[in-house]
């Protein structure tokens, strides 16, 4: 006679049980595991991404004016929240974390929000006065008069921007210089106005005609989060 | 309420409800008794419910028992965000609990809605039309924070019993704390 499970019983019978004792024995998470999120208002710029990603819409911005600025708070609803990540994902900046912590116990609402404020300094009059008078920093940076007059010529008006699309190739073909504050800039030569940065800006601050083939940049509302140069199928956009 | 039920039950004189009333809270808080319903779920809270109760996480050991009538319940465990078909029955069946109850929502729909919030067969979350004693956030929540989400019930339980309270709270030893928060900005500080 066979007893195929004697072995195993008997060795079962002096193992250990498999039941995980957990609240008397802490239990930690895999390592991946999608729990509590943790937000970094210091590396977030604003730019409201997670906000539009966000399936459950767990999450909301509110922007207050204060002086010399405004104070941008980010608010989680883990009540709201599907854990798929996405929203991290999609953050430039890694402000956004979701930590192993799987201990979401709530007995009043509070105790499931993350909050996060930082504060964002408004740049006022450096704009403003580019757009009015394009000739002052052109004259200011004699070296670089092409792609100066390019970048305020997207900041001018409509009625004046696709004029510098068009003389721009035949006048000057010289490469597009980045900007100093971060902010996208588009190479005419290489753009065939898709409208796929339009699209993707969180902030929608941009503006592209495909028939008359401008594309103009607001610059105020501009966070510089380098999400149209991600999407740029043609490399068009430098920053 | 509960003591009046008593004197009610048995038409016995409160000091015999003295007498005893410690051993009824610690012997009836030792094995809550749950009920589980299913408001329109997509059946993952509802695995995780039934995988607690399995020998790997085992909350029988700690004194859950998953019963099939709400008549016999202590706890109500609802999943699901609530829809239109299900919140009459909902609520029929959580009336049905013999008070002192604890109402638990397991996962973020019973909460807010999470992704299925707005639509036209969602009646929005549960605590617009009962009293919900302990939220559990997750979707869906791990084995071990069901865990800690029903023996945090247990004690508002024993809690509501002992001062017949039946919105009585308790502190909630998972929430984000101010220290916490002191001790994190501590940490940012020094790196």
């Amino acid at each position: 006679m066979d007893f195929p499970f004697v072995k195993k019983a008997i060795s079962q019978l002096f193992s250990k049980p498999s039941c995980d004792m957990y609240p008397f024995v802490p239990s930690e998470a895999a390592p991946n595991y999608r729990g509590r999120i943790a937000y970094d208002p210091n590396k977030c710029i604003g730019c409201g991404m997670c906000v539009r990603v966000c399936a459950g819409k767990a999450i909301t911005l509110t922007r207050t004016p204060v002086e010399g600025g405004e104070n941008i708070t980010l608010r989680f609803d883990l009540g709201s929240c599907t854990f798929c990540n996405t929203c991290a994902d999609f953050c430039n900046d890694h402000a956004i974390t979701l930590t192993t912590d799987y201990h979401m116990i709530a007995t009043k609402e509070d105790d499931l929000i993350v909050t996060g404020t930082h504060f964002k300094e408004k740049k006022k009059p450096a704009p403003k006065p580019a757009a009015v008078k394009p000739a002052a920093p052109a004259a200011s940076k004699p070296a670089e008069t092409a792609p100066a007059a390019a970048t305020a010529a997207k900041t001018v008006t409509s009625a004046e921007a696709p004029k510098a699309a068009e003389e721009k190739p035949a006048e000057a073909p010289a490469p597009v210089q980045p900007r100093d504050d971060g902010k996208p800039v588009n190479d005419p030569s290489k753009c065939i106005y898709c409208t796929l940065c339009a699209k993707k800006c969180p902030q929608e601050a941009i503006v592209v005609d495909r028939k008359a083939k401008t594309w103009v940049l607001n610059e105020d509302d501009c966070v510089g989060c380098g999400t149209c140069q991600a999407a740029c199928p043609k490399d068009a956009i430098i920053m | 309420m509960f003591k009046k039920t008593i004197i009610e039950s048995t038409g016995k004189s409160p000091w015999l409800f003295h007498m005893f009333k410690k051993t009824i809270i610690e012997s009836t808080g030792k094995s809550p008794w749950l009920f589980h319903i299913n408001a329109g779920s997509c059946n993952g809270c509802d695995i995780e419910i039934v995988s607690v109760l399995t020998p790997r996480y085992d909350a029988e050991r700690v004194g859950f028992k998953l019963v099939g009538s709400p008549r016999h319940a202590d706890i109500a465990v609802v999943s699901g965000p609530v829809t239109k078909q299900s919140l009459p029955r909902v609520l029929r069946t959580l009336e049905q609990i013999p008070e002192p109850r604890c109402i638990v929502t397991c996962g973020s729909c019973p909460q807010s809605g999470n992704v299925f919030r707005d639509s036209y067969s969602v009646c929005g979350p549960l605590s617009k039309y009962v009293h919900v004693d302990v939220d559990i956030a997750g979707c869906t929540p791990k084995p071990q924070a069901i865990m800690d989400g029903l023996l945090l019930a247990t004690q508002i339980l024993a809690e509501k019993k002992k001062t017949g309270n039946m919105e009585a709270t308790l502190p909630n030893p998972y929430a984000p704390t101010e220290a916490a928060a002191e001790e994190k900005k501590e940490e940012k500080g020094e790196k």
